[in-house]
Formats: structure tokens, sequence, C-alpha cells
């Protein structure tokens, strides 16, 4: 079956790192900048997250996601150089257009935002399995029912997904054109919704059955199948990071000062 | 005291007039094996239901009456509890997978997991289960990527774990396709000796005949009787109440071979009853005669295909150059799972295009036309209905390939109306086709195939999910629109069928053609069949291990 998630299955100490770990880091990398101010920490974060990335052997994975964000980020930078509000000193000129520094701070602080977000999310959600982040989090107490809800919606998605390609078939089968322009194409798409929708209804009613007779609502204690706690390895990890973040604090406190 | 009691239980589903259960009475002793029988709606999975407690706790309505299992009643035990008492498995496998894990070995072990089973335990049994139901290598593998009758065994498996005292299958092998049937039907032939209560409906009767203990013969909700499987197939009423007996009763019934036991005439359900009779038999039948010579073209080629290839992925043809002709004879391809049948029928619809070859309907190439231009042509029902329902009326829905075609509504309304008919579905014909049942909305999906009034039918799997009388209703539309003019043509599992209502059988494996011509001859041609992994039909094996000569491919066709 063809996988909605994003996960590279690939053995590495970046995979192996506890879930909550990575998503202690995703913390660390998104406050520690805005509570420290300078843009350095934007870099420092930035290098660690390529580290990181470089580690877990999913560069390649996030190359065509920076690509993207590029189009927005040069967007941003067109509209702040040339338009802020505040620019006031003129850093160069490229023909007509005049640049100003305030507004390419302003940009230049967004972009790195940015892309540190994208960097920080990336590291976790290429090499966490999405099962293995809900199993944890029901063993840190979530509810069951909630776990469910999550690791259902990979399993059903692509499922629907290719009952909708067999009854865009049966479609076609019945004299309805799918194929030609965009237009005849677009067209053919919206009756296809009533079927896609009504199917996955009944099927969610005898899941719903499914379930109940597999004891879902019972009242025992759920066993694990397997004990995930944070290893030393993870905890040192999330330690750093709270240093770096404890970092920020001081140094903001610094500056002020 | 007896572990099943179930003392005149009445239900009936909310908003609804009739009782779908009235007044069951049967117990079930530890250990037994109980066969459930009876035509499309006389209560059977609502009984399966209610074994399960989801009848009334999930789907309320007014129940009476008591159902107890061990001691506990059924309608008052929360589910979770009474799921580790009555395990049920469903006639559709995928619906009952939990949807939330990756692969098969999680999946067994969800239920467990539930139920709060300590770990080691739990690895214990799934490993058991695994190994019971023969799934060991796809322990690792997504279960929605495991065919129908391996997802089915999981399925069982995952159930099993749970270690019920009693396991109810409601019709598990329903849309199964054959092989993956054997498969269930094998598993199931083990539980049995394992010594686990079983209880089982199944429309397979010559299953039935040979594995239950006894048989409850259901109808309309009523119990019409509770006994051994030789005194259910050997009453008179079998027919009034939608039940065809074993193919060993029919025939048995036809030349009047019997025994009497307390007063009653009773025939015989298995083989193995059949031959303690074997000196009652008539020496010689008559049968159908051989038709000598190769394959004869009647009429004018409907399709022709020429060196036609396909593949999905390049390395790995399903078709290879394939040459056939298909005239106006009702026509079935026979074949296991991966033979090409289904993609032999999409290249035909034009829902698929060759690699290279060409198929010419009527000598029009058809690989430049698009599917829906020839749609009021070729006209194609998909094996599983709730792909191919549109609307919320039945009517409706029917409607919609005559309209597409540029009909007008009262025409499009007449044609709709016609076929519902010839489906038996007129009553219906108001109704939300969700609230029908699956061989129902099976039949509306002919119908709506069939309103479009084109040339040809294709129609994949029409049998599976059918009772004997669905399949009557189905034998009835070949032969009307074969006297038409039209072609029909079949991928089918069910031999019996196709002997009795097919003038042409294809076998095909492997995206080859093995045997081409009509019953008599393909069914009489071992080694094709052995090869595409295919049985004849029963009364011809039957008449084989009996030492009669000739071609018998039904019961009518023993005569004396």
């Amino acid at each position: 079956m063809k996988s909605i998630s994003l996960y590279v299955d690939k053995d590495t100490c970046l995979t192996r790192l506890h879930p909550f770990a990575k998503m202690f880091y995703i913390l660390a990398a998104v406050s520690a900048p805005l509570i420290g101010g300078a843009l350095w920490i934007y870099g420092l974060f930035l290098a660690i997250s390529l580290c990181l990335l470089i580690s877990g052997k999913i560069i390649r994975k996030v190359f065509p996601l920076i690509a993207f964000s590029f189009t927005i980020i040069i967007t941003i930078f067109l509209i702040h150089g040339l338009f802020n509000q505040e620019n006031q000193k003129v850093l160069f000129h490229l023909g007509p257009l005049v640049f100003y520094e305030e507004g390419l701070l302003y940009a230049a602080r967004i972009g790195l935002n940015i892309l540190n977000m994208l960097l920080a999310f990336a590291t976790f959600v290429l090499t966490t399995k999405p099962a293995d982040l809900v199993d944890d989090l029901e063993q840190a107490g979530f509810s069951p029912r909630f776990g469910y809800m999550i690791s259902s919606v990979f399993q059903i998605i692509p499922q629907m997904m290719g009952t909708m390609n067999t009854i865009m078939d049966a479609q076609r089968s019945r004299g309805m054109e799918t194929e030609g322009s965009l237009f005849v194409r677009a067209k053919a798409f919206i009756p296809l919704i009533s079927p896609v929708v009504s199917s996955s209804l009944i099927n969610t009613r005898e899941r719903a059955i499914a379930l109940e007779v597999r004891g879902f609502d019972s009242k025992n204690k759920k066993t694990f199948l397997r004990e995930h706690k944070l290893a030393g390895k993870d905890k040192t990890f999330m330690l750093l990071m709270a240093l770096l973040i404890a970092g920020s604090i001081v140094w903001r406190v610094l500056t002020w000062l | 005291m007896a572990l099943i009691e179930v003392t005149n239980l009445k239900y009936r589903y909310p908003h609804t007039e009739n009782l779908a259960l009235d007044g069951i009475d049967f117990k079930v002793e530890k250990g037994q094996f109980i066969g459930i029988a009876g035509e499309n709606k006389a209560g059977k999975s609502t009984l399966c239901q209610a074994f399960a407690g989801l009848v009334p706790t999930m789907f309320r309505g007014a129940y009476g009456g008591k159902l107890l299992i061990d001691g506990a009643e059924a309608a008052k035990t929360p589910i979770a509890e009474l799921c580790q008492r009555v395990g049920l498995v469903f006639q559709n496998p995928f619906n009952q997978l939990s949807g939330a894990k990756d692969t098969v070995f999680e999946e067994i072990a969800f239920g467990l997991q539930n139920l709060g089973i300590p770990r080691e335990e739990i690895f214990k049994r799934v490993e058991e289960n695994l190994k019971l139901l023969d799934i060991e290598e796809y322990r690792d593998r997504n279960p929605f990527d495991l065919s129908g009758g391996q997802t089915q065994r999981v399925a069982i498996a995952s159930i099993l774990a749970m270690e019920p005292q009693v396991i109810v299958l409601d019709e598990p092998t329903s849309q199964l396709d054959p092989q993956g049937s054997e498969e269930v039907f094998r598993v199931v032939e083990k539980l049995a000796k394992t010594g686990i209560t079983i209880i089982m409906v199944e429309q397979k009767m010559e299953k039935l005949a040979s594995y239950c203990d006894k048989i409850l013969l259901l109808h309309k909700g009523k119990q019409i009787a509770y006994d051994t499987p030789e005194r259910i197939f050997s009453r008179d009423d079998l027919e009034e109440l939608g039940v065809k007996p074993p193919v060993y009763t029919q025939v048995c019934r036809a030349l009047e071979v019997s025994r009497v036991e307390g007063g009653d005439r009773l025939y015989p359900v298995t083989l193995a009853q059949m031959e303690r009779l074997r000196d009652q038999f008539p020496p010689k039948l008559s049968g159908r005669t051989f038709v000598s010579g190769g394959q004869e073209i009647d009429g004018q080629a409907v399709f022709r295909i020429q060196d036609l290839t396909f593949h999905y992925l390049p390395d790995i043809p399903v078709i290879e150059h394939l040459d056939l002709l298909l005239d106006a004879r009702p026509t079935a391809i026979i074949g296991q799972n991966g033979a090409g049948k289904t993609t032999l029928v999409k290249l035909l619809k034009g829902l698929l295009k060759p690699n290279a070859g060409n198929i010419f309907f009527d000598d029009e190439d058809i690989s430049q036309k698009t599917v829906a231009q020839l749609a009021g042509k070729v006209g194609y029902v998909f094996q599983n209905p709730d792909d191919q329902i549109f609307k919320n009326r039945v009517m409706e829905e029917v409607m919609v390939g005559p309209l597409n075609l540029g009909k007008s509504r009262e025409e499009a309304h007449k044609l709709a109306a016609d076929a519902l008919e010839m489906v038996g579905l007129t009553e219906a014909a108001e109704e939300n086709p969700y609230d029908l049942d699956l061989s129902e909305r099976k039949m509306v999906a002919i119908a709506s195939v069939m309103a479009m009034d084109t040339k040809v039918l294709i129609l994949d799997e029409p049998t599976i999910a059918q009772d004997a009388k669905g399949r009557v209703v189905l034998g009835r539309i070949v032969r009307t629109l074969s006297k038409k003019g039209k072609f029909v043509l079949a991928i089918l599992h069910d031999m019996d069928f196709v002997a009795e209502y097919f003038e042409r059988v294809i076998i095909m494996a492997h995206g080859k053609v093995l045997s081409d011509g009509p019953g008599e001859k393909v069914f009489y041609e071992k080694e094709s069949l052995l090869k595409a992994r295919l049985e004849q039909p029963h009364t011809a094996r039957l008449c084989e291990r009996l030492g009669y000569e000739g071609a018998f491919l039904t019961a009518e066709d023993m005569k004396v």
C-alpha cells in the first residue's frame, strides 16, 4: 500500500532517537532564536538541523522542501527590501530597484525563521514512524481513542485514494466522459465525491463494530507491545537542548543589560 | 448445562416493522459445529450479531427472549467482556481490520492489547495463531496489502488470539474468490478438530453438510428446523425456503437413492454417505453427448483480439500475444487469480489500453475511443457494487447510465424499470441503495448497466454473495439477454453456474487461453483444468467417482 507518511525507513541514530526527544528539539530550535533574538542563533540551529539530517542520511529528501521554501523567501525579500515602511538606509541599487537595509534585515529574520522551522520539523517527520509516535503518546498517558484516530488516518487515506480510482473507472464505464480537457476532468471530479464518502462511511460503521468486538472499549489497562522509555542517550540529547534554550535566555538578558 | 442456550429470541431493528428474529430456540453443546442456513434476509447475520452482543447493544431496537453463553446473558454483558467468550468473523475481511496497525503481527495483537493481556502472553498467542492459520510468512506485511483469503485468515487469527469459547463465522468466504475460500475452509476444518465451538453461516451447502453436527434452518426470521444435515437437506420444502441442498443430495433425489430412518426418507448429503448407498445407483446413465470438433463460430464475431499484449509493469507481462475471437454465445472465462481475466475484460471495455496488438469491436479498433464513447456499446459490471453506486435512490442510480447516453428522462425511466424488473428489485426502486444488503446492491449494479441496453454485457464475478434464488435470477438474465442477441461475457469462479448457463467456456492461465469450447468439452480436459488449478463441476466429479461414462455437468444431466 502506498503510504502517505513521510517517514523514511533507515536505521540511523536519528531514527532510533525517542520521538519525544525529537519533539523537544523542535521546541528548542523554534524557541531559542526567538528568545535570544540574535540572527546568529538561527544560523546555529540551521547548522545543527543540517548536521542531524546528514547523520540521518535523509538530507536528499529535504532539498525539494528547501527549494520550495525559497520561492516564498525570495518574495519576502523583494517585498520588504523594496517596500518596508521603515526603510530608510539605501543598501544597493539593482537597475531601477532600490533595496533598503531595514527591510532586508526584517526579511532575513522571517526567511531564517521559515527555513529553521522547516528543517527542525523535517528532522522529526522524516525519521519518526507515525505508529511509534502514537504508541509513545499513548504510553505517556494520551487516550487510546486519540491514538487510534491519528494512526487510522495514515491507513485510511491511501485506501480512499485507491477507491477513488476504481470509482472513476466505474463512472467512465457508465458513460461519463472523464478523459480530455481540464474542464472535462474537473467536471468529472464532482460526482466522485458522494460515492467515495458514502463507501467510506459504510466502512466506518463496520469498522466501529470491528473495534468493538476486539475489546476496544475494555476497561482494562492497555498492554503495549514494546516498552519505549527515554534512554540515557535521549535524556542527554534533551538536556543539551535545554541548555541551548537556557543559553539563549542568558544571552538575551546579557544583551539587555 | 449447554454452552449456548437460546430461548425464544426475538429482535426488531429500529425503524422497521418486521421482526428480524422471531422465536429462535436452540441449544449448542461445547465443541459442536453448528451451521446456519437460509436465504438472504432470513436473519442469519442478525443472529450472529446477537451472539456477539452487537444486537441489541450497538444496534438498539426491540429485543426479547434470552441468549445465554456459558451462563452470561449476551444482551446484558458489555461487548468488551463478551468478546472474550464469543469471537465474531465478518463477511468482508477488509472491514474487520483495526485500520490502525502496519503489520499482521500487530493487527493480531491489537485485541489482546486492548484487553490488557500481559506482554509475554500476547507474543505467545500471536505466534501460535500465526502458525495455526498458516500466515507466518506475512507477519511483517501490511494487512491491507494481502489478498482476500489471506486477510480473512488474519481476521480469524486476530479473533482466535483472544481465545473465545465460541467462534461465530458469518459467511466468511462470501466475498472471496474460490482460492481464498479454499484457504479459509482449510482453516475452518483445522479449527473444527481443535474442539472449539463453531457457529458458521454459509451458502456453500456442500461445506455445511460435511462439517456440521447440526444445522439451524431460518426463514424470514423464524426458526424452521434445527437438526442433522441429513434431515435438514432431505426436507421437501427447501426450494420454497430459498435453500438449495448439496449437489450430492440433488443427484440422489433425482435418482431416488435414499435410506429410511425412523419412518423418514433421508438422502445422502456428502460424498461419503453417497458411496455407502452405492448399490442403489443405476448401472448406467446417458448424460450429455460430447460435441466433437473444435470451436465453431456461429454468426459474426463481436470482439476480434489480435496479437494482444499488456503489462502493468514492463518486465511482468500479464497478457502476451493473445488471439481470440468472441462471438455472441454466452461465454464464461474461468481461471485462478492472476490469470489475467479481469485485465482482459478491462481491455475489452477500454479501461486499459493494450501495449501491443489490437482489439476490434464490430470491426472497429477500440483503442481510438474513450471509455465513455464505448459505454453505450459495452457494459461492464464491477466485482464490488459499492464502487459503482453513485445515487441515493435505486431508480435514480439505474437511470444514470441511460441519461449519460443522452436518453430522455422518460426513456431512461422505462429502461431502468425494465432492468429492475429483470433483477427482481422493482419494489426497491424508491429505496436508498446503501440500505439494501450486499446481494441486492450487486443486483442494482447489474441493473444499472443493463439499463444502458448495450450490445455487450460483461459481468465480473456476479455470483459472489448470491444465494440460491439470486443465482437463478442471474442465470435467467444470461439466457434472456442472449436470446435478445446480446453478448454476455462473465468472469466466474462458480463452476456449477458456468456449467448450467454458459455455452462457451474459456480457461485462462498466465494470460493465455488453455482451453476453449462448450462446457462438455472444456470440463473434461483434465490437463488444462489441472494447469489452471480449477476443478470440474460437482456433478461431473461425482459421476466420475460413481464410475459413469459420459458428460454430466448439472444434476439434470443425470438421466437414466
